[in-house]
């Protein structure tokens, strides 16, 4: 067979090569670094690039799926902050957590809906139409909410502040709990859910999905719902950790770039149909060694985005060379 | 003499599975050479290959008795090698001069220049075309010959003819014989891949006959005759029990009458179109590539929508229905088994057996939200067992399967589904001889259920043998209807030429 390279498991399927190597690379990194910089290999490090991940964990989450399902989500960083603004705003009016929460996951229930809506009935190409959401949601809540400000201090007396700054359980914070629960969701979703294999067959083939019968527009609304959901909570993890929510975040770019990055690097393929939670772990750990590595070496932040511009051009790179294509069986729209 | 072209032991795999295998081909110079086969023998993988459109997965092939490696068709168009497709390459909003010029090195044409140089060239041709005229208002026939043409003004001495014939009214087929002739007197050398045997004994020098992706036979054309290359194409005395010798059965009676389709249109490939289709038979379908079959089924089972205005009426039992989107139809026992199952029949990354689950689920013939892998085995074991699929496992890829069990797989994806009507569109393509008998018993048994059965085929002795009642179709309407008992091939073929 043409695909030499690639292993096999046990339904006789294509392992991703490219996984492997990222695996291999990260645990090449993480001795480098753990003999390179001092104070890397500590506990306490490996905590803080644990908690640090926690909201681009929960991003790649909602990404990922979207990307299995052939779409695409450029508003998520877009959903991420007007969640958390929506959140805090209601906070700040009085209204308790629990409803506030309720609130929030309603009004971003409502924007993923909005973005299948417009993907699945209008038949928007998936990065135009969440191009455009994003657009529209970030200037929205800019214009309505904070009057034009682009940052938005949270008192310490918020309550995603005080819970999410806290332990669930000694020695677990709780931004780590929420990434398991998310990655947990995450799998459930994809791996067991009959809307999971849904999303699976419309990433593959999306004309047989349709054909066959398969709600191929109520799963888009599932898959964009899930996305929006999974950006409230990175949100408020953010909003957490930083006390702030700052919209410079959407409109320098690097966050969803980052997310991307970690999907692609991961193994999952962006023409969709492949990967599952595994490979969001994967990628995640790459970016979260590479990014905590490069902080105490004191590399510049532009440096650092040349450096992880570089790392996915090599990635695509080695990925066709590992995968190479064949450009005769390819079917229209591969990436 | 070196032959101008030879394919050498060529071997093309597909994923794993041959297309061709060890095939050797020559091809002389200023000869006319049919190449005949069943559906999925391997011709047009071959032709492929000679062509530079696929690079051969073993063996080479020889120009003027050079070794050559052809990796692009501009490569092989430099080394004067032109394929003519079926459905034709030109660009339909520019004009016949500006397809003819499209591909010269000169970045920058003059209208006006290339109107009256492709003026000459025509007419040097005896073409009778307008250049100026734009390649989306000629008809097909016109179409095939600005692409030879433009194979010609491109130096090509071979010139690879795809089923040429297949679209083409009695009349241009006549033009296209004596375009041949022409060529041929101009020393071009051509490669002709048909289905009709007669066109083949008529025109060609020689003729090679392949089967299952493997050569059988090349000779002198005087040296065949019909029954002959029939013998050859199927190997077997099985194609006679396919076709030669029609089952001499009564044709089932109709029970109910499940879909009625009144005045359906859609844009140009459905126009005003009416037809039904009754519970325990199965209704053939014939029609020419592009007669709107396809696309009047696909709107029935909501594929398609029709057209918004004098769309016309589709009934389900007598009740009108308006799908938008397929799964509403499914939902309602209406399925369609597409012709063409690597784009739209099966997911190539999942299992034979999530492949099936996923479709009993999709039509909601398992309750369940969370995926019972006991419940999967369990379904995909019984339509493996049934239909007969030949692999390891239900774990197996659908795409490492051959074309025919491929197929079973979509079949058993279909009726995991309990339809009350099934539309098969093409049920044999590209499906080996063994497994078309086990398809068209498969069929034969649905009907006898009591299923509405629906079978589009552009095969005629496909459609005799199976159908109950014939309908025939030609430009986007149905123009004909037969019993099954009383048509023949030539009655039906008049119908859905004329």
């Amino acid at each position: 067979m043409a695909i030499g390279f690639a292993t096999k498991d046990r339904g006789g399927r294509r392992r991703n090569l490219l996984e492997l190597v990222v695996m291999a690379v990260t645990a090449a990194l993480f001795v480098l670094f753990a003999i390179g910089i001092e104070g890397f290999a500590t506990p306490g490090n490996l905590g803080v690039v644990l908690s640090n991940s926690a909201s681009l964990v929960i991003l790649s989450c909602g990404m990922a799926v979207v990307i299995v399902s052939r779409g695409l989500e450029l508003a998520l960083i877009a959903e991420m902050v007007a969640g958390a603004t929506t959140f805090s705003i209601l906070i700040n009016a009085g209204v308790g957590g629990p409803e506030a929460l309720l609130l929030a996951v309603g009004a971003m229930a409502l924007v993923g809906c909005a973005n299948a809506w417009l993907i699945a009935y209008v038949e928007i190409p998936a990065m135009l139409a969440t191009l455009a959401s994003a657009m529209f949601v970030t200037g929205l809540v800019r214009y309505a909410v904070l009057g034009g400000e682009f940052l938005l201090l949270l008192p310490k007396s918020n309550p995603a502040v005080v819970l999410l700054s806290g332990d669930i359980l000694p020695g677990v914070p709780a931004p780590v709990a929420l990434m398991v629960a998310a990655l947990v969701a995450t799998g459930f979703l994809l791996r067991y859910s009959a809307a999971g294999r849904t999303i699976y067959a419309m990433g593959d083939n999306f004309q047989a999905a349709r054909l066959g019968g398969l709600p191929v527009r109520t799963t888009t609304i599932v898959v964009y719902v899930f996305a929006a959901l999974m950006a409230l909570f990175a949100g408020l993890v953010t909003a957490a950790a930083s006390g702030t929510v700052d919209f410079r975040t959407v409109t320098n770019g690097s966050l969803l770039f980052e997310v991307i990055l970690v999907v692609v690097l991961g193994g999952i393929p962006l023409r969709g149909g492949r990967g599952g939670v595994r490979n969001i772990i994967v990628g995640v750990a790459l970016i979260a060694v590479l990014r905590n590595g490069m902080t105490l070496m004191n590399v510049t932040t532009q440096m650092q985005d040349v450096i992880k511009g570089f790392v996915l051009i090599i990635a695509i790179v080695l990925d066709n060379y590992l995968n190479p294509r064949d450009t005769e069986t390819d079917t229209a729209g591969d990436l | 003499m070196t032959p101008i072209l030879e394919l050498r032991n060529g071997t093309k795999e597909y994923r794993g599975v041959p297309a061709v295998k060890d095939v050797t081909f020559t091809l002389h110079r200023g000869e006319v050479h049919a190449l005949v086969g069943e559906n999925g023998a391997g011709k047009s993988t071959l032709t492929k290959m000679l062509a530079g459109v696929v690079t051969p997965t073993a063996g080479e092939v020889l120009l003027d008795g050079r070794a050559t490696v052809l990796s692009t068709p501009a490569e092989a168009l430099r080394h004067g090698i032109a394929m003519v497709y079926q459905e034709t390459s030109l660009v339909p909003s520019l004009t016949v001069a500006q397809n003819l010029y499209l591909a010269d090195k000169r970045f920058f044409h003059r209208l006006r220049g290339i109107y009256i140089a492709g003026q000459q060239f025509l007419q040097s041709l005896n073409f009778d075309v307008d250049p100026m005229a734009l390649v989306s208002s000629l008809g097909a026939g016109q179409k095939q010959m600005v692409e030879i043409a433009r194979a010609v003004h491109h130096n090509a001495n071979v010139i690879i003819f795809d089923e040429p014939t297949a679209t083409l009214t009695p009349e241009e087929k006549h033009q296209f014989f004596s375009l041949v002739d022409r060529l041929r007197a101009r020393g071009v050398s051509i490669i002709f891949i048909s289905h009709a045997l007669e066109e083949a004994l008529a025109i060609a020098d020689r003729i090679t006959v392949m089967r299952d992706g493997e050569h059988v036979v090349s000779d002198e054309a005087a040296r065949f005759d019909r029954e002959s290359i029939v013998r050859a194409m199927v190997g077997r005395s099985l194609s006679d029990e396919l076709y030669g010798a029609r089952a001499r059965r009564s044709p089932r009676e109709a029970r109910e009458k499940v879909l009625s389709v009144q005045n359906l249109s859609m844009g140009k490939a459905v126009k005003n179109t009416s037809f039904s289709v009754f519970s325990g038979q199965i209704t053939g379908v014939f029609g020419l590539i592009g007669s709107g079959r396809t696309e009047a089924a696909k709107v029935v089972a909501g594929v398609m929508k029709r057209d918004t205005f004098h769309g016309g009426q589709v009934r389900l039992d007598g009740r009108p229905v308006r799908y938008r989107v397929p799964r509403p139809a499914v939902r309602d026992g209406i399925v369609y088994v597409t012709e063409d199952r690597k784009l739209e029949g099966f997911f190539e990354t999942m299992s034979i057996a999530e492949n099936i689950h996923l479709s009993a689920v999709a039509g909601g013939r398992s309750r369940s939200r969370v995926i019972s892998l006991r419940e999967m085995k369990e379904i995909a074991d019984t339509w493996i067992g049934a239909l007969n699929v030949r692999a390891i496992n239900g774990d197996a890829r659908v795409i490492e399967l051959s074309g025919g069990n491929q197929q079973k797989v979509v079949v058993a994806k279909a009726l995991v589904q309990k339809p009350r009507l099934v539309i098969f569109d093409e049920p044999t393509r590209g499906v080996d001889v063994g497994a078309i008998a086990e398809i068209h018993q498969l069929i034969n048994r649905l009907a006898d259920e009591g299923i509405a059965v629906m079978v589009i085929s552009s095969y005629l002795p496909e459609v005799l043998q199976l159908s109950d009642r014939i309908l025939v179709c030609r430009q986007g309407r149905i123009v004909e209807e037969f019993a099954g008992d009383s048509a023949d091939e030539e009655t039906i073929m008049y119908a859905a030429v004329h």
